[in-house]
């Protein structure tokens, strides 16, 4: 464990967004490493796991954003909501915009760790990290969100579903930092799931996670029809994944008319769990298909 | 004066330890204070060549301790086997093979990377499967450390003729301690004096080991407990091998050295609850009534023999549960692997033969198609009644009651009759079961102890105890007050506990065996009850007040202490030699009702309500008692359900607590906690049992029972993880498609 280096670490604290972007600029351009810090949950983590850096061995610069505004905040965007990038996952679970429109956030905001990671933990963090166990990265998903990333060269919106490329990889620059997220929220009263499967109550990562959300056309009666599906499944592949599958089989078709065993089929398509520490790839499989088809079995139940 | 046992007295340790001041062995320093750190073995078994220093790095200031620097390189516990720092041959994962201290923390983690052992890898043995093939040969010539046989009336011998006979096989896995505070000593050295202070339960365990080590006389060697975050028996024997490793590095680099393990180091490199695998083969009526009983307990040892036989021991003699059989067989052994040394764990064997037994019971009662319950209140030991040893239970036997008094509260006639409710796809059941724990010391163990308490009057009307039993969270050092304030007739905060430090507190024995309140809280009552006769009959002889008495006795060294050893109750005999006769003074009893609710896609099993009664004897302070028995049944539910040791090639995977899973307070069931008083004639404080370890020993047994009548799956092997359920369920064969 190597947290006696920490302190060996160059540091800066841009004193805004303007400053933070242009920093990561300048570094980049001379191919220097930076680490941007928010509330520390996973690189802090990962420092003390980390063997202790060799003497001569080059160190990132941190560069603590945390305290930066125009990072923070929930606000209404014409239809959308936008989530500055820094919230924490307390604010998140705390802020009446998203208990009241996004209540799919503020459920899995409110299992993510413990109330001193989420107290911590942000949503750029859980982003940039890429955990394939992510819970904030499954509940954004679901919701279709859209990242805004920023870097001086200006800002660029990419959808959720594309920001991913592998394990723990993504498509941000060295030049751009995550800024903020935008979701339309699905309309009131819409139905949503999410179901952590973990090892325990708290303080847990999960085995399989199922963030999904739905709006519902049911002006045919017993033809009730999906007019938005979203889901977001961690734990069951190199990043937490979005089901294209399920979704495809679902929207638009009469919901009685989408069997389990089509369901169980399209959603097995879309993962590609594997046995390690925490649980095993055939336990995986069978849970990822069960939550789906309750999911979709709460969605066939009159409301 | 009011009597304060019996009463939920504040504790005396809380207010440093909620405010953050008592000080633990990390937050102590010296001038001068190097670092220490830990070199590993990277395989379980090899020869080791030799320990290469990278000569690119900078030494300076660092020093190396190898086996070579040892002077009698021998862990002393009950065998001489296991080495201080390996030589010659490396026998688990993480064995220490070479010490390291410098002043500078990065420094000495960039030393540690700098250091390398040289082996030549060689065959390991790393199952009870594999050791007892004896294929490879690790310890004499079939791997067994350690045998016991125990027979009553015909034993196996008593299964021919018996109407119906069961048969069943039962395992468990290793469990780690998971104490808050992990393993850590400060140690120096005054001229030739050794000096160490540290996490620890037992104070002269340490010193015995330091004393073999270096040649020192008792005097020579000073063993001080810093405040302590938790034990369970973690910090029975291994704080020895931690104290040896700092006093090492201090002696040959003249300052002194901290030597405080990470969690992941903790985890990897110190002892487990040991593994088992037990069979029962069991003979009895058709009405239920149970005759005979044999069994085959093994148990995984590990690399070194360290505690293990009388872990071993324990797990032998509680092996029949509390039932009467009239022809008993237990055939215990226990082997070696290459697996890091097991060890002292809260329950010391007896959780794991009891999970068995306890698992074997259900078995009969599905056979018989009987309740598990009746099944079990048909053949509970009952006061007259004699055990597996032939020990007659004289007094204090409150199985009944506490089986009566757990059924009862918990509705489990009603929940269990009802069957298993399953509401969409959840389904919850109710499962019982009974328990047992010899407290104190196993046979003859404290009649060798001998263990002592020293009281004191002090000016002023106060008084001191000084014993080597340890507080490290269990609340000794308030009940110990609690037990010789009212045995001085002084209020309870007159009366001081002295820091244990072998150079000021006797000897008690160590902090084991549910021993404390029981064995040496007797103690502590006897010499405070030798004081007042003694304030007393000063009084009475000068005419005086009691307080002026005591100030003279106090003023007076020959008078002013109370030393006294431990008196076993007459009368009670035990064979080494057959394994006959009082195994243990007196047993405490149990009966715990789980209920659980299982997520029929999932498979995960959550705790729904759980009701557990048990026979303290006497609760000297109800709410600590009280959170023994929470404490320990949650440590039995995390052993039960979330607490596996992931391993590959003895290597641990999950060395950390994201994922060695102890639960959380959300996971603690609500409890219903009730404490039983059949008082023990010679408990402290009007009848005390010991209570420690006896609420391990349900837990598990009564999860599994609840979770096969929720489910109808059979387990019985620890820990029933989600993914057993699944395998268990067959839903695994179906291709992980619709259940």
């Amino acid at each position: 464990m190597s947290l006696h280096a920490l302190a060996d670490h160059p540091f800066a604290a841009p004193r805004s967004l303007a400053e933070a972007c242009a920093l990561l600029a300048e570094r980049a351009a001379r191919g220097e490493r930076t680490v941007l810090l928010a509330g520390g949950t996973d690189w802090i983590v990962e420092q003390h796991l980390a063997p202790a850096p060799a003497a001569d061995a080059p160190l990132p610069l941190v560069a603590d954003v945390s305290r930066l505004a125009e990072l923070r905040g929930v606000a209404e965007r014409g239809d959308a909501i936008r989530i500055g990038a820094g919230t924490t996952f307390l604010e998140l679970r705390r802020d009446p915009l998203v208990t009241a429109r996004l209540p799919l956030l503020a459920a899995a905001a409110r299992d993510v760790g413990a109330i001193q990671i989420q107290a911590r933990g942000t949503l750029a963090g859980n982003l940039a990290t890429g955990s394939p166990a992510a819970d904030g990265v499954a509940a954004l998903g679901a919701l279709d969100a859209v990242l805004e990333l920023a870097s001086v060269r200006g800002t660029r919106r990419v959808p959720i579903a594309a920001f991913y490329t592998g394990y723990r990889r993504n498509v941000l620059l060295p030049d751009e930092l995550i800024a903020a997220v935008e979701v339309v929220p699905p309309a009131p009263g819409s139905p949503f799931a999410w179901r952590k499967v973990g090892t325990r109550q708290a303080q847990a990562i999960s085995k399989v996670a199922l963030a999904a959300v739905a709006e519902l056309d049911r002006s045919e009666g017993p033809g009730a029809r999906l007019t938005r599906l979203g889901l977001g499944m961690a734990s069951v592949a190199p990043t937490v994944v979005f089901l294209p599958e399920v979704r495809a089989l679902g929207l638009g078709r009469p919901l009685a008319s989408i069997d389990d065993e089509a369901l169980a089929a399209a959603t097995l398509a879309g993962i590609s769990p594997i046995d390690d520490v925490r649980s095993t790839a055939s336990y995986r499989r069978h849970v990822a298909v069960a939550l789906v088809r309750r999911f979709f079995e709460s969605l066939r139940a009159p409301s | 004066m009011a009597p304060v046992v019996g009463q939920a007295v504040p504790r005396v340790d809380g207010p440093a330890k909620a405010s953050g001041s008592a000080r633990y062995v990390d937050d102590l320093t010296r001038p001068g204070m190097l670092f220490g750190a830990t070199l590993r073995s990277p395989v379980p078994r090899g020869r080791l060549l030799g320990v290469d220093r990278d000569p690119s790095f900078d030494w300076s200031g660092v020093t190396v301790v190898t086996a070579a620097d040892v002077p009698v390189n021998v862990v002393a516990t009950i065998e001489r086997d296991q080495p201080v720092l390996a030589a010659g041959e490396v026998r688990h994962v993480a064995e220490p093979i070479a010490l390291v201290a410098c002043e500078d923390r990065l420094r000495l983690e960039r030393a540690l990377a700098h250091l390398t052992p040289r082996i030549e890898p060689l065959p390991a043995v790393l199952t009870i499967g594999e050791a007892l093939e004896a294929r490879t040969a690790i310890h004499g010539a079939d791997n067994v450390m350690k045998r016991y046989a125990i027979t009553k009336g015909r034993g196996r011998d008593g299964l021919t003729g018996c109407e119906v006979v069961v048969t069943g096989r039962y395992e468990t896995g290793a469990q780690e301690h998971v104490y808050i505070e992990p393993q850590g000593m400060l140690a120096w050295w005054e001229g030739d004096d050794a000096h160490v202070v540290g996490s620890l339960q037992c104070p002269y365990y340490v010193q015995k080991g330091i004393k073999t080590v270096f040649g020192l006389a008792d005097d020579g060697v000073d063993v001080t407990q810093a405040t302590t975050g938790g034990g369970f028996g973690g910090k029975e024997e291994y704080p020895t091998v931690v104290a040896l490793h700092a006093l090492l590095l201090a002696r040959k680099s003249g300052r002194p050295v901290k030597l405080v393990y990470g969690r992941k180091e903790d985890v990897e490199a110190t002892t487990k609850r040991h593994p088992s695998v037990v069979e029962i083969t069991t003979g009895c009526d058709r009405d239920g009534t149970f005759r005979a009983f044999a069994a085959r307990v093994v148990f995984d040892g590990g690399a070194y023999v360290t505690l293990t036989p009388v872990v071993l021991s324990r797990g032998a003699l509680h092996a029949t549960g509390p039932y009467r059989w009239d022809d008993v067989s237990v055939e215990a052994l226990a082997v070696a692997t290459n697996t890091p040394p097991n060890g002292a764990f809260r329950g010391f064997g007896a959780p794991q033969t009891q999970w068995a037994v306890e698992r074997h019971v259900d078995r009969i009662a599905r056979t018989l198609d009987l309740d598990p319950l009746d099944l079990r209140l048909r053949n509970l030991l009952r006061s007259g009644d004699t055990t597996a040893t032939g020990q007659l239970l004289a007094e204090s036997v409150g199985a009944q009651r506490c089986a009566d008094e757990a059924t009862w509260a918990s509705g489990y006639r009603n929940r269990r009759g009802a069957g298993p409710v399953v509401a969409g796809r959840t389904a919850r059941g109710v499962g019982v079961a009974c328990f047992w724990h010899g407290a104190g010391f196993t046979g003859s163990g404290e009649r060798y102890l001998k263990g002592r308490v020293a009281v004191d009057l002090l000016p002023g009307g106060q008084a001191r105890i000084r014993t080597a039993s340890t507080d490290i969270g269990q609340g000794t050092e308030t009940v110990f007050r609690q037990i010789a304030a009212d045995a001085l007739g002084v209020p309870m905060a007159s009366v001081d506990f002295a820091i244990p430090s072998t150079r000021v507190v006797p000897d008690s024995g160590p902090t084991v065996a549910s021993r404390t309140v029981m064995v040496v809280g007797s103690i502590v009552e006897a010499a405070a009850r030798e004081l007042a006769e003694r304030v007393g009959r000063e009084a009475e002889r000068s005419g005086s007040t009691r307080a002026e008495a005591h100030e003279r006795l106090a003023g007076t060294p020959a008078l002013a202490t109370c030393e006294k050893q431990y008196e076993p109750p007459p009368g009670l005999a035990w064979d080494d030699a057959t394994y006959t006769g009082d195994a243990y003074p007196v047993f405490g009893w149990g009966c715990d009702v789980a209920e659980v609710e299982v997520d029929l896609d999932t498979f995960e099993t959550k705790v729904t309500g759980f009701w557990t009664a048990v026979d303290v004897g006497r609760a000297i302070h109800p709410v600590l008692c009280a959170g023994q028995v929470e404490g320990g049944t949650l440590q039995a539910i995390g052993w039960a359900l979330t607490e596996k040791l992931v391993t590959r090639g003895g290597k641990v995977l999950n060395p950390r607590m994201t994922d060695y899973i102890v639960p959380t307070s959300l996971d603690a069931p609500p409890f219903t906690t009730l404490l039983v008083e059949e008082p023990y004639s010679r408990g402290p404080g009007g009848g005390a049992k010991g209570v420690g370890e006896l609420p391990m020993d349900g837990g598990a047994p009564a999860i599994a029972a609840a979770v096969e009548h929720a489910t109808s799956l059979v387990l019985d092997r620890l820990p029933l993880l989600p993914e057993d359920l699944f395998e268990a369920s067959g839903a695994a064969r179906s291709g992980g498609g619709p259940a």
